[in-house]
């Protein structure tokens, strides 16, 4: 098994796509940089009772929203790219085992976008709470440490995207489709969910995948608070949604041709 | 007809093709050969207006090939087998091949069947094998009924009757007086196919010569056994031969033939093992041409 | 011309992924069906004050929203389907001429967009009309001959999402690549906008492309994340740029490019 971690690890780092998914991540990161710059400089611009109102967007937003997105393209192109080339058959035959072929390339993949989260979001909160200073903003004076689970579950929640687009693409075996859907998935059925009637809006909004991390650690200083899933139901169907992905995945793949 | 000249193509800092002319002429099989990498498709694909050419030119029927109005019609190209949509059946691969130039669907029908592929012709392409994706390009090239024919490795992935079948097509086209163009990285079955090759090695025009031509340059020689080498030697070289000895001990005697050599050694009483004049493969000429032109020389471990 | 335009046609219409988008286009518009029908059930039981915060706008416009996706999708595909599979070197060695290749493939793909957008708009106006029955919606009082030419603009803005889409794919020649900007663009770039503290995210929100169509029909943009801050003529005026100056730069970019 470790040879085969090695073995997609060293083709996750070799080919371009990884590179640019991590650069778009880090392009992000700058953008929190502003946002927090830009946050800072528009409060000292009100008056006190403006001040009193004003709800800044917590400093690692840019962030919040592009990291599934890319965990997403990760996730889909680690299996997608190697259909869209013939490469499968290669890796098939270096790896006959398929499940463990699998496991490795989602544990590669995961790894990489959790790792890629917990920095950069941990930058991006480092950066704004330098550069708002000692402004009373609520998203950006709280003492780091209770900032850090909702940091640690953003990125867990970014590696979850990545681990069900890695079972996805191993499904649907085309990069346009998988990222398609996983745009469906973090983007359109959530908004699909706001426009039911309620109480089945707040709901069905609640179990979307992207929607999990904030009912299981929502961000420190942000008062209205969305979702109905105490933590512990939130996190256990993030994993269930992984386990379902990934089995799905495992299931398809071992039981038909490369 | 097709004209090279002085044709460069650079890739950053590779250069591809090197101040490459040569022309196909109509009514003959042309083989255009060389090592992998010497730029073959490169020459091919800036011929088609695929990539631009640093410098030079290449044109078809005297012009550039990005000015013909209807280029399959004049043009038929087989370059990657594999350049088809998976999901598009293979009549629809033609189908629309054919509708951007003006040409009907019942040549789409005509020919599939010439091909052999009217069987799977309502089939998805991404389920043929290399031979069947053969026929699909070579049935695409065909469309237009051109008058010029460009053929990159046709033979690739075929099975002995497909290669047959695929070298009487070609035969049959430069008999009804087209102008076909074939590379190939394989001599021995140039040799069977074509009329003039042109041989290139990185980049570089090596040869333009007929099959012919090059088989007598250097096919030219007699082999020569003999327990006394050093004394033959002498006498044939003073008879106006030239000698040369190979490792094995044999003798390569140029500029006199069989009975010349038999006549002098009887002469001078020395015997004879073996004399037989050399039949030196195209196939060996080739290596010969191209042995300093291959970009990338295998080591012998 | 008409040549090349008729191959790609046929080029479009025989892969499957086209089918696959425009069925989920199509999918899209009887969901709004569906959800208006249970809004106007949830309608009924509703007090006066909280009717007149249940508009069916929003549900109207997941029609154009979701197929500008789609059809962007579609876009991106027509491009790099052909880069994939190399036959983008039969392409050109049919149609050498690469600006008319270009050209052929944006008329096929625009034309097929701008039906697509209108059916699915149109079916997702009428259809949500029809499933509310007579139910007193507060932004549902004009008659529908009234209110269907503003939804036919915001129809257009399908085709503006699947040229833009048509250029990414020509420019990156990669699907997963071109998708995923085409995903920035289409929600998350508006999302961030709309975080954007005031005046800034009204300015940036009117600017966007999901945002014009809306703005050229004289629409406010109620309680959208978006702006409207543009008149009709320049929203209009942002539309074709942003369909058409992009698919430029990716002609010029794919005439001079090796294939």
């Amino acid at each position: 098994m470790t040879d085969a971690i090695a073995a997609e690890w060293c083709k996750l780092r070799s080919v371009r796509s990884t590179a640019y998914v991590l650069g778009t991540v880090a392009a992000f990161l700058l953008l929190c940089a502003w946002w927090s710059w830009y946050a800072g400089r528009y409060w000292d611009g009100l008056s006190a009772e403006r001040r009193e109102a004003y709800a800044s967007a917590p400093p690692e937003q840019p962030l919040a929203l592009a990291l599934p997105i890319c965990g997403a393209v990760l996730g889909a192109l680690t299996v997608t790219s190697e259909y869209a080339t013939g490469m499968i058959r290669t890796s098939l035959a270096a790896l006959p085992r398929r499940p463990r072929l699998l496991a490795a390339k989602a544990l590669v993949a995961g790894t990489v976008m959790l790792v890629a989260g917990l920095v950069s979001t941990t930058a991006a909160l480092a950066a704004g709470k330098a550069v708002v200073g000692d402004r009373p903003l609520p998203a950006f004076e709280r003492p780091f440490a209770e900032h850090v689970p909702h940091l640690l579950l953003m990125a867990v929640t970014a590696a979850a995207v990545t681990l069900i687009c890695t079972g996805l693409g191993v499904v649907l075996r085309s990069t346009a489709a998988t990222i398609t859907a996983g745009a469906g998935v973090l983007f359109v059925l959530p908004t699909l969910a706001t426009l039911l009637p309620a109480p089945w809006d707040e709901r069905i909004w609640s179990v979307m995948p992207g929607n999990l991390a904030d009912q299981i650690a929502p961000a420190p200083g942000v008062t209205v608070r969305h979702g109905v899933l105490p933590p512990a139901a939130a996190s256990l169907l993030l994993v269930a949604y992984v386990a379902a992905s990934l089995g799905a995945g495992a299931f398809v793949f071992s039981r038909r041709d490369a | 007809m097709i004209e090279i000249r002085e044709l460069t193509k650079r890739y950053g800092g590779t250069v591809a093709v090197d101040g490459l002319s040569f022309e196909v002429r109509p009514g003959a099989v042309t083989g255009f050969l060389g090592p992998n990498g010497a730029g073959k498709s490169t020459t091919m694909r800036v011929l088609l207006g695929l990539d631009a050419a640093t410098s030079g030119e290449a044109l078809v029927n005297g012009r550039r090939y990005v000015e013909l109005r209807r280029p399959m019609r004049e043009v038929g190209a087989l370059l990657d087998a594999g350049a088809v949509h998976g999901g598009r059946t293979a009549f629809d691969h033609l189908r629309w091949l054919a509708r951007s130039n003006g040409i009907g669907t019942r040549r789409v029908a005509e020919v599939l069947e010439r091909v052999g592929l009217a069987g799977v012709a309502r089939k998805r392409a991404g389920g043929f094998s290399l031979g069947m994706r053969q026929r699909l390009g070579i049935a695409a090239a065909l469309l237009g009924d051109p008058g010029v024919l460009l053929f990159d490795e046709p033979v690739n992935g075929l099975d002995p009757d497909g290669v047959r079948w695929i070298r009487g097509l070609m035969r049959g086209f430069a008999a009804e007086g087209r102008t076909v163009l074939v590379s190939s990285h394989l001599m021995s079955e140039m040799e069977l196919t074509a009329d003039r090759l042109v041989v290139i090695g990185r980049g570089r025009l090596i040869a333009d010569t007929s099959v012919r031509e090059l088989a007598d340059r250097f096919g030219r020689g007699v082999v020569v056994r003999s327990p006394r080498p050093a004394e033959l030697t002498g006498v044939l070289a003073a008879a106006g031969g030239s000698v040369e000895a190979a490792a094995d001990g044999a003798l390569t005697v140029t500029g006199l033939d069989v009975a010349d050599i038999g006549e002098h050694a009887a002469a001078r009483g020395i015997p004879l093992y073996e004399v037989r004049p050399r039949g030196a493969s195209l196939e060996e000429a080739y290596m010969r041409l191209t042995g300093d032109g291959a970009e990338f020389g295998a080591v012998a471990p | 011309m008409r040549d090349v335009v008729a191959a790609e046609w046929c080029k479009l219409r025989s892969i499957r992924s086209t089918f696959a988008v425009l069925s989920v286009a199509a999918g899209c518009a009887v969901l709004t069906w569906l959800i208006a029908f249970q809004a106007a059930r949830a309608f009924d039981g509703l007090s006066p004050a909280r009717r007149a915060d249940l508009p069916l706008r929003p549900i109207q416009e997941l029609g154009p929203w979701i197929a500008g996706l789609c059809l962007g999708i579609l876009g991106v595909l027509a491009a790099t389907s052909e880069y994939r599979s190399g036959t983008i070197r039969a392409s050109l060695v049919a149609v050498p001429r690469r600006g008319r290749l270009v050209a052929a493939k944006a008329v096929v793909v625009a034309a097929v967009a701008l039906a697509a957008g209108e059916a699915v708009t149109l079916a997702a106006v009428i259809g949500t009309r029809l499933a509310i029955g007579g139910q007193p919606f507060t932004d549902q009082t004009g008659s529908l001959c009234q209110d269907l030419p503003a939804f036919a603009v915001e129809g257009t803005s399908v085709a503006v999402f699947a040229l833009l889409g048509l250029a990414l794919g020509l420019l990156l020649r990669s699907a997963a690549g071109a998708i995923t900007i085409m995903v920035f663009l289409w929600h998350i770039v508006p999302l961030l906008a709309f975080h954007l503290p005031a005046p800034w995210d009204a300015r940036t929100g009117s600017v966007l492309p999901g945002a014009l169509a809306t703005q050229a029909a004289g629409l406010d943009a109620d309680d959208s994340i978006y702006g409207d801050l543009l008149a009709p003529p320049v929203a209009a005026a942002a539309m074709a740029a942003y369909a058409l100056l992009p698919l430029c730069l990716a002609a010029l970019l794919f005439a001079r490019r090796d294939a």
